[in-house]
């Protein structure tokens, strides 16, 4: 990234709309991550608990939210 | 409702759908529907605009202005604000799980509207006072001259904001409505 495009951005992210949206987007990337991980996590035979520990959640948390997937 | 359309105003309907849709928008608004008028060919909402001197380059100027107050800003823009590159991210992941992985994912999905967009509250404004407006003018359809004019009446949202803002007047276009469909079939 250019240090213009640094400014750029820096400057941006203090309009609330484009900084709120960019929190929202990386949210859902996140998420988006986070879900292809857990499923490879078990079809690669990894337990709740093992997934847990390495999100540095509880496995309540983490089998609450992805249990509906039927892994 | 949707039984008294024309063809054509049937096609704005569908249209406007897609404007939403491809707009990252998760309603269809009531300026989806305008911008829809200008995809479907020769219309009669259309051809009174451009005796009123609104052209398809106008809405969608007007349209795309829009963006920061209604429709979300595209997930690649607000990441790039981060030093965050999309593109590069989802490579890397389509290299780890394959084409497509990342979209493929159900929180993807929860995100991106699919399918069916609902239509907001000044779409639906605009479709009932098309009615009204059809029923006015003792039109027993409704064609996309209706639709226009449900756009006029106040408080219906951004069409109506852009199309005053070009000086386009419900009184007035309803009289060029009424002489055009006087003089060829409805549309």
């Amino acid at each position: 990234m250019t240090d213009a495009t640094q400014v750029a951005a820096a400057a941006s992210s203090r309009d609330p709309a484009v900084g709120l949206a960019a929190v929202a987007s990386l949210r859902g990337l996140l998420e988006s991550l986070e879900e292809l991980q857990v499923t490879n996590a078990r079809a690669q035979g990894w337990s709740w608990q093992q997934i847990a520990d390495v999100l540095r959640v509880s496995r309540q948390a983490v089998h609450k939210k992805y249990r509906r997937f039927g892994f | 409702m949707f039984e008294r359309f024309t063809e054509k105003a049937r096609l704005v309907v569908v249209g406007a759908q897609k404007q939403a849709r491809e707009r990252g928008a998760d309603a269809i608004r009531s300026e989806h529907l305008l911008a829809a008028l200008f995809a479907v060919p020769d219309n009669l909402a259309v051809t009174v605009l451009g005796a009123l001197g609104v052209d398809r380059d106008v809405v969608e100027a007007e349209v795309g202005k829009l963006r920061p107050d209604g429709t979300p800003i595209p997930d690649a823009e607000a990441l790039a604000t981060l030093g965050i590159d999309l593109d590069e991210v989802r490579r890397q992941v389509e290299e780890a799980f394959g084409p497509g992985a990342l979209d493929r994912t159900r929180a993807a999905a929860g995100r991106r509207p699919r399918g069916h967009i609902p239509f907001d509250r000044t779409a639906k404004k605009v479709m009932e006072l098309a009615l009204r407006e059809a029923l006015h003018l003792k039109h027993n359809y409704i064609g996309t001259e209706h639709i226009l004019l449900g756009m006029l009446h106040s408080a219906t949202g951004a069409a109506h904001d852009i199309l005053v803002s070009r000086g386009v007047r419900q009184d007035a276009t309803r009289i060029i409505v009424e002489e055009l469909v006087r003089g060829r079939r409805a549309g």
